[in-house]
């Protein structure tokens, strides 16, 4: 059988930045294929290329037999390749019916909003909304059933081919089911389908075959029955499981507590919690985006609003309201995003190291930069970072370089907790494992690490113990040999058995 | 990459030189030949341009352009923009000191009373600009409110000091041949480059300006620093006045606002002498040096078009070239160099 889109050793380059490096792909005509691969393991490039919105690339594109190239989304989807991206390109103050002809394609010039509704119609059965009034406007439908008007508003124009980009990153399981089953559906009556996703259980699901892209390289495309979780965990990684994280932590049952957290309350959370931090211990945060994990982290480093709490280690309660505070207290703090307060991209690499611990690089206020050399050489090596490249500015980094860089700049306050939101977002794989050693390496030698994460593999492989939260609340806890994988991703998605599964 | 020059006075030319053959677009290159080459020929035509005197003369012009301008590139590398009220904070601090001066309280107290309204006026803008003031709106609104209160105390009218005063040497005296203003700018040069370079507090200058939110996140807040440079602007500003005053023995609100140096405004002349520096606008890299240099290129520059008999038009047209053609410059240079933050 002709495959409907072929590309053949695509290679995308950014700069100095290698993002795909001889991708094959190819879809048949009715054929859900799922493409899967790490962060930045370059899945929205390839996408992108895809649909036409970037044209940058060389190598081989033929699309029904034929070598084309888009230039821009437009030819793509007159083509017949439409996209449904994460953000949504909907009006919400407009009703259904007019954002799925919003183009005024195939309307005619007058038409009345009944007439309107009447054509929708189709569309809204074809994706599962047969309970959805054309007429009710888009913001007053739930996030799910936003993202299927989407695909009913591609639809429209009568695609062959559907790229579907993590359509339920930000869906609740409920909603989740619902795209899925549209998946299928729309699969039946002869569509293609590229559907990208992070959350495996669905791949499986609905996906015939199996794409995976590891580095900017594509593994050959396998059935999806011929494989099974920890197999396509290992084509993603390009390794085992097990070399990738540490061992965990087999000390004693209860180790010490370091932090008691008491009535804390970030903005962002639904309810106070309390839980408490240990010593020579990774705790997980395990969450959803927008689950409230990543508040309090921030709340524990003085970074983020909080309308009550209380911090107890060494015997002293306090509670930073500015991240100066909490580094008093030996809190060390990485947001999710790097970029914009985790380095000084334009300075040199090992100002960013010593950053925090001005004064102990310094005496009496001046410095001369021996001891500071120093203190970044011993960080530079541990975390190894090249300490030949030590003067560089941080921002030639490369992504996983970066997140060392980041992290490791708060061993120079000799850090009592170490609290790391997304510790591996965007970074290569060979520095994940790097990062989670390191991690695992300072909770060994005394100091606790709390990590908040979406990413479910890291989330239940990396802690000793973690918490679970779902739309701002606490949900579950749970211990060692009782972390898995599907417990979490029950916990994190549908606790309170809402979905009816 | 970043070479590290420990030397004062190569540090700024070693890189630009290695930037500027490492990046070296042909536009960059056909700018900067253009200009050496109009500079070079019209510095060995002017009559008596490269004598020992001139250059003297042209370090003494640059020096209190040259001061404030120091003063001033703390705030900008700090990430705090500008000061848009230099001159008001020098129009305020000259009445301040001639007004005590023909008090007849003497130069110490006159000098400290000064200080003290300056130190006041850079705390005021610097805590409004920290808790999140628009550096531009604050200052423009504290330099109506100096140049007010610098009016309505003076009358509007020309504070002067008889002669001898106890401020003499500050203004017309010399030190091993060297004017003495000269000595205080080259002073106040090697003091502020050594602050920035070895001292916690320069470090904290170029990691809040490189990246504010960073420098929260590491315990380096912008509402003590705010405060800091813009006081040391206000400082150096004030120095300036109680310099001026010295020479003149005489203090005006319109000292620094009409016919100062070629470019009549004294504020917008020290911004351009930091641009001209080459340091960067949205902060974090840069250097006194930097800004030292500007002011005694200008003054060359103008000096130089002085003894061409050059009057003030085009002198002041010239000044708005040197800034278009070292903005141009910087930022061809730096382009696609430094990462987008």
């Amino acid at each position: 059988m002709e495959p409907l889109i072929k590309l053949t050793n695509i290679r995308r380059n950014f700069g100095a930045i290698q993002a795909l490096r001889g991708v094959d792909f190819e879809i048949g005509a009715g054929e859900v294929i799922g493409l899967v691969g790490e962060n930045g393991a370059g899945k929205s490039t390839l996408v992108k290329i895809i649909s036409g919105f970037d044209n940058g690339y060389s190598g081989e594109y033929s699309f029904q037999g034929k070598s084309v190239r888009f230039t821009n989304p437009g030819k793509a989807e007159s083509a017949g390749i439409a996209i449904a991206q994460q953000e949504l390109s909907l009006i919400p103050t407009m009703t259904v019916a007019e954002n799925i002809f919003l183009t005024g394609h195939n309307v005619p010039v007058f038409s009345t909003r009944r007439s309107l509704a009447k054509r929708t119609r189709p569309y809204l059965d074809e994706v599962g909304l047969t309970d959805v009034d054309p007429l009710t406007k888009v913001e007053r439908l739930s996030v799910g059933e936003q993202h299927l008007v989407e695909v009913a508003r591609l639809i429209a124009h009568d695609p062959k081919v559907l790229v579907l980009d993590e359509p339920t990153a930000a869906l609740g399981e409920s909603d989740s089911i619902r795209i899925l089953e549209m998946v299928t559906r729309l699969a039946e009556r002869g569509k293609s389908i590229i559907y990208v996703s992070h959350r495996l259980d669905e791949i499986f699901k609905v996906c015939n075959r199996i794409t995976v892209l590891r580095d900017g390289e594509s593994q050959a495309t396998k059935r999806a029955d011929s494989l099974n979780v920890d197999l396509l965990v290992e084509l993603m990684l390009g390794r085992e499981l097990s070399n990738m994280f540490p061992p965990r932590n087999s000390g004693s049952q209860a180790p010490q507590v370091l932090m008691k957290v008491r009535n804390l309350w970030p903005d962002g959370l639904v309810e106070p919690l309390d839980f408490d931090i240990r010593v020579g211990e990774i705790l997980g945060l395990a969450g959803q985006l927008g689950c409230g994990s990543g508040e309090i982290l921030g709340a524990i480093a003085g970074a983020h609003q909080t309308r009550s709490g209380q911090l107890t280690m060494d015997g002293q309660d306090f509670l930073p309201n500015r991240p100066k505070q909490a580094i008093a207290k030996k809190i060390g703090y990485c947001s999710e995003n790097r970029k914009h307060d985790g380095l000084f991209l334009g300075r040199p690499i090992f100002e960013n190291l010593t950053s925090p611990a001005l004064e102990t690089i310094s005496r009496h206020g001046w410095n001369f930069g021996n001891l500071e050399k120093q203190t970044a050489h011993t960080i530079g090596e541990s975390f190894t970072v090249d300490v030949s490249r030590l003067t560089a500015e941080a921002g030639v980094l490369s992504g996983g370089n970066q997140q060392k860089v980041a992290l490791g700049k708060w061993l120079a306050i000799s850090p009592k907790i170490i609290l790391v939101n997304e510790p591996t977002r965007g970074v290569d794989v060979g520095a994940k494992a790097e990062i989670y050693q390191k991690l695992r390496d300072l909770a060994d030698g005394g100091a606790a690490v709390v990590v908040a994460s979406t990413d479910m593999l890291e989330i239940s492989n990396l802690p000793d113990r973690i918490l679970t939260f779902y739309r701002g609340m606490q949900v579950g806890e749970a211990r060692q040999s009782d972390i898995s994988m599907a417990g979490i991703l029950k916990q994190i998605t549908d606790p309170f058995d809402e979905a009816g599964l | 990459m970043n070479v590290q020059t420990p030397t004062l006075g190569i540090g700024l030319f070693q890189p630009i030189v290695s930037k500027l053959t490492r990046h070296s677009s042909g536009l960059v290159v056909a700018m900067v030949v253009l200009f050496s080459a109009v500079f070079l020929y019209g510095a060995f035509t002017a009559p008596n341009f490269m004598t020992l005197f001139n250059l003297k003369t042209v370090i003494r012009d640059a020096a209190l352009v040259g001061i404030m301008a120091i003063g001033l590139t703390f705030v900008t590398l700090s990430g705090n923009f500008f000061l848009l009220s230099m001159k008001e904070t020098a129009a305020l601090c000259i009445i301040a000191f001639a007004t005590a001066m023909s008090a007849g309280y003497g130069f110490e107290i006159s000098f400290l009373f000064s200080m003290v309204i300056a130190i006041a006026a850079g705390v005021l803008q610097g805590l409004l600009i920290g808790l999140g003031g628009n550096p531009i709106v604050v200052t423009l609104g504290a330099a109506g409110l100096f140049f007010g209160i610098g009016s309505f105390w003076s009358d509007n009218l020309v504070v002067s000091f008889r002669r001898p005063h106890g401020a003499e040497w500050l203004g017309t005296g010399s030190f091993l041949g060297l004017p003495n203003i000269t000595v205080a700018f080259i002073v106040i040069a090697i003091v502020a480059e050594l602050a920035l370079r070895y001292t916690n507090f320069g470090r904290q200058v170029y990691l809040i300006g490189a990246n504010r939110a960073a420098g929260r996140a590491t315990g380096h807040e912008n509402l003590s620093m705010a405060i800091k440079v813009c006081t040391i602007a206000s400082v150096c500003s004030a120095f300036v006045a109680i310099a001026f005053a010295a020479q003149v023995s005489s203090a005006h609100v319109n000292y620094f606002s009409s016919s100062f140096g070629s470019s009549g405004d004294m504020t917008i002349l020290v911004i351009a002498t930091v641009m001209v520096g080459g340091n960067s606008i949205m902060g974090g890299y840069g250097s006194t040096i930097r800004s030292s240099l500007g002011a005694l290129f200008i003054s060359a520059v103008d000096n130089m078009m002085v003894l061409h008999d050059f009057n003030s038009g085009p002198r002041v047209l010239a000044v708005g070239l040197m800034i278009v053609f070292s903005i141009i410059v910087f930022a061809l240079i730096n382009r696609g160099r430094r990462v987008q933050e």
